[in-house]
Formats: C-alpha cells, structure tokens, sequence
C-alpha cells in the first residue's frame, strides 16, 4: 500500500518535471529568445502534428518506419537464434565463423548504405537488408554470449537422462539462455531503429527519416522535431509491448 | 544364471586418472579396481579431494579413464549413457521446466508419448511424496524438494545403477535424515544398484550394505566393508556395539588418510 503511494508522488513528479519543461520552451519560444526556425514552440509541433494526422502523412511515416524495423529484425534475430545456439555449443565452427563475425561486428550500419543501394536500388528490401545488417552481428555474439552462461552441470544432466546433442540445444541451452536473449534482443531493436533512421535519411519516399530530412529541405523545422518525437514514442510503445512479451515467455521467472 | 547379488553390474578395471593442471600432472586415480555387485548399495567414503566424485564421473561416462575401463554388464562404458542415473548435490534441476516436466525430462528424450510419461512421472512424484506439486517451478521448492525432484527424475528414466554425488550434503540436518530414509524405502523396494558418494561416515553405515574407503591422492581403495547392520537402521541400531566398532575401523582409515593429504598440502 505503501510502496504503491510512493510509486504515484513519483509519477506526479514526472510528470510535473514535464509540464515544467514544456512550459520553459513554449515561454523562451513566445519571448522572442529562440528563433522558431532553429527550434519551434512545443505548440507548433503540436498543430504540425494535427495537420499531419489530419492528412494521413505521419501515420503512414510512422506506420513504413515500423514495418521495416519489425521486418528486418526478425528476419536477423531469426536466423542469429538458431546460427548463435548452434555457435555457442560447437568450438569447432565458432572457430569457422569467428574470422568473419569479428570482421563484420565493427561495421556501422550506415557502411552498408552505398552497397545495399548498388545491389538492391531504392527498395524496401534495401531498408530491411540495412536494419538486418546492421543487428545481426551484434545479435549474433549475444546469444552466442548467453549460450556460454548456461550452467553446464545442467548440460551434464540433461546428456545423462539421454538427450541427444540436438535435445540440448533445443531443451537446455534454448531456454537457459532465452532471459539474456530477450534482454539482448531489447538493446539490439533500438539499435535497429537507429539503423531505418539513417537508412532514410540517405534514400527513402517515406518514413519518419524520409519526414525529418524532407522537413529539413523545406525549412518545415516543426517537421522534423515532430519525426524526432515519433522515434521515441514510437520505441517508447514497442518497449512496453515487447516487455508483455518477455513474460510471457519466461514465466519460470516470476 | 549368476545368483542375484553375484552378478558385476558396474566394474571398475584398473581405472587410473590424471589431469594436466597448471601445476603439472595430478593423478586422481591410481590402478583403482571395484566391483559393484547388482542390487548393491555401495557407499564410497572418502576425504575431499581422494577422487571419489571422478570415479562417479567415469562410471557415468562423463569422463574417460586414462588408462583402465569401466565396465557395465561387463560391456565398456565409452560415452555418456543414461543406465547409469547421476543425481547432483546441487540438483541440476531445470529451472524453466516445472517440477512435472523436469521428471519427464528423460521420457521425452525416449521419445515416450505424452499421456505414458505423464503418467509414469506422476508415480515417480508420488514416491517422492511430492504430489501437489507438480506445477511448481524449482525456484519455489526447498533444497530437499529439489533433491527429491532429482531423485525421482532420475527414477523415472529407470536406469540400471543410479548414481550419486554427495546428494544431502548442503542440505540441513533433519531434511536429510528424511531423504536418507526415503531412498532407503525406494533402495528397498525397487532394488537398484546404487553407488553414493559421502564424506559422512554415520551416513554411510546408516545406507549402506557395503562400504568402500578410499585413500587421498592419488586414489585408491583402502578399505572395503560389508555392512552387515541390521535393518531398520533405527536409533537402537546406532548405539549397538557393532554399529560403533564400524565407525571406529572406518573412522581410524580415514583419520589416516585425511592427515596424509593433509602432509601433502602442506609439504
């Protein structure tokens, strides 16, 4: 009960640290402080915004963002999953493949620009194969991490109630290691969103990348804090749902 | 036909162990024989560090013997195999399946159908007396509940020698008294080969129906006893004359031995 009313003055107190915020840019703007091409008024944004949700333009920015970073992550975490697993547990072929993780990991996503845009042209799959390239190596080598956390006493007792290699795979060190999969599968979406952003902001006809550097070019600056402002929220809101989803699918956590 | 009793289930044939440490060569085991008997209660008692735990790793395949062989039903243990049931100290319970699923663990790997292990898990819970609990997660049970999981998981899977590891040694002293009769009810009525591993010498009198003292290392084998204390082991059995005379032999080869290894810690 207790614990509870604390937890509500600190969201008053958040919130208020908000409000305050707001109102300290909206008065410095309205006083003639900032200049409103350099950095519009809160409320500026605000009508900016009405105007695009009126016209249907930020939701389908927002919507084409969304869609290639859900896209492109999955098709990596997909295959880095299964690939870091089967890494993890083999010496042998993470002695194969280590050469070429370790060259591919320090690689920017935004390296991959000018190649994806010569092989695959203004495309959607360009988009996708930039986030892909751009999350899986770092995937790769947290799950590849999280496979050697498991405890291999657990190894040794699964392998003595008779499973197969496989069967480890799949029943010991899938699941042992699915908590700090998840939590690295949270760091790597966020970096998948820094990855659609500069991707459209190279190249792309929408997007909120594509909105922020469009703005840019007609001097619309209420535009482009308005893409920045969909970013977060729209990370904010996949944050809490990917959140649900961890639950369920730990529920030996709770 | 061997009489019961007279047939070698698990044998060890000149098992001799080294590991390279940083320090050089450690020799674990040294020219080590033992015969385990079928339906045998063997106890090993030992100091830390006398290479009983590795001999339990040999005999469950986890490891190979340098030089020498282990042999099961007079076959060659060559590999991981699940007719030699290994049950943990620290439980090795899987912390993501439910207790009912961890005990069907080795039927799935059988390739059981579902309803037939759910059923032949329940009758193992319930000699564990652990029904009621099925649903639960381990991280909700006791450390004798988990080690009671373990058992029955180990059960479950029906192996020919079930072996263990210093299974009640973190647990409290009344839980372990209860899971000491406990596995002696199971040993008595399913009669299973059972080798157990101990540095508690009243726990192996009070198990046993043999017992086996090993030196410090390199090991070897420095005493071999049988047991012939009469069952129910009961308090008036602990206070008879023979019950002490036996703890007093193995008590003097292990005081021995553990002041031996001590020289050699020190030296």
């Amino acid at each position: 009960m207790k614990k509870e009313d604390k937890g509500v003055s600190y969201l008053v107190v958040s919130v208020l640290s908000l409000l305050i915020f707001l109102f300290l840019w909206e008065s410095l703007c309205r006083m003639g402080f900032i200049e409103p091409l350099f950095l519009p008024a809160p409320t500026k944004i605000l009508a900016r915004a009405v105007k695009m949700i009126e016209n249907g333009q930020l939701i389908q920015h927002t919507l084409a963002s969304t869609r290639r970073v859900m896209v492109g992550f999955m098709v990596s975490s997909l295959v880095a999953i299964p690939f870091g697993i089967f890494l993890g547990s083999s010496r042998f072929f993470m002695a194969v493949f280590d050469p070429l993780i370790s060259l591919l990991r320090p690689l920017p996503s935004m390296s991959w620009i000018p190649l994806s845009l010569l092989w695959l042209g203004i495309s959607e799959t360009q988009k996708y194969s930039i986030v892909f390239m751009g999350s899986f190596a770092p995937s790769l080598l947290y799950i590849i991490e999280a496979t050697k956390s498991i405890d291999p006493l657990l190894i040794r007792a699964a392998r003595n109630l008779g499973a197969s290699k496989l069967d480890v795979m799949r029943e010991v060190i899938l699941p042992g290691a699915l908590p700090q999969i998840i939590a690295g599968l949270k760091v790597m979406l966020g970096i998948a969103w820094t990855c659609i952003i500069s991707a459209e902001l190279v190249a792309a006809r929408e997007g909120l990348g594509f909105m922020i550097m469009n703005g840019k070019e007609y001097f619309q600056t209420d535009t482009v804090l308005l893409g920045m402002v969909m970013i977060s929220i729209t990370v904010m809101v996949i944050d809490i749902v990917f959140r649900k989803f961890e639950r369920s699918l730990l529920p030996w956590t709770r | 036909m061997d009489a019961i009793g007279k047939h070698n289930k698990i044998s060890a044939l000149g098992v001799t162990k080294t590991f390279s440490g940083k320090r050089g060569e450690v020799i674990a085991l040294k020219d080590l024989s033992l015969d385990v008997q079928e339906g045998e209660f063997l106890v090993i008692v030992g100091a830390s560090g006398c290479g009983k735990t590795t001999l339990l790793n040999l005999m469950a395949g986890f490891d190979t013997p340098t030089d020498g062989q282990i042999l099961l039903d007079g076959k060659p243990v060559t590999g991981i195999t699940p007719e030699c049931g290994m049950i943990f100290q620290q439980y090795a319970l899987f912390p993501w399946k439910t207790v009912q699923d961890n005990v069907e663990f080795g039927l799935k790997m059988k390739r059981m159908p579902k309803a037939e292990r759910k059923e032949r898990a329940a009758k193992y819970i319930d000699i564990v007396s652990l029904k009621g609990f099925e649903k639960s997660y381990p991280h909700h049970l006791s450390g004798g509940m988990k080690q009671r999981v373990s058992i029955a998981r180990s059960l479950a899977n029906d192996p020919a020698v079930l072996l263990l590891d210093e299974p009640f040694a973190a647990l409290d002293a009344m839980t372990r008294q209860v899971l000491q009769e406990q596995l002696v009810r199971i040993y008595e009525k399913h009669r299973k080969t059972i080798v157990f591993i101990t540095h508690s010498i009243d726990e192996a009198l009070l198990l046993s129906s043999r017992i086996v003292v090993m030196t410090a290392r390199p090991g070897r084998i420095a005493q071999d006893i049988v047991n012939d204390l009469p069952h129910p082991r009961n308090a008036d059995v602990q206070l008879s004359d023979r019950y002490i005379e036996l703890k007093r032999t193995i008590w003097n080869s292990v005081q021995t031995e553990v002041l031996k290894s001590m020289e050699v810690e020190t030296s």
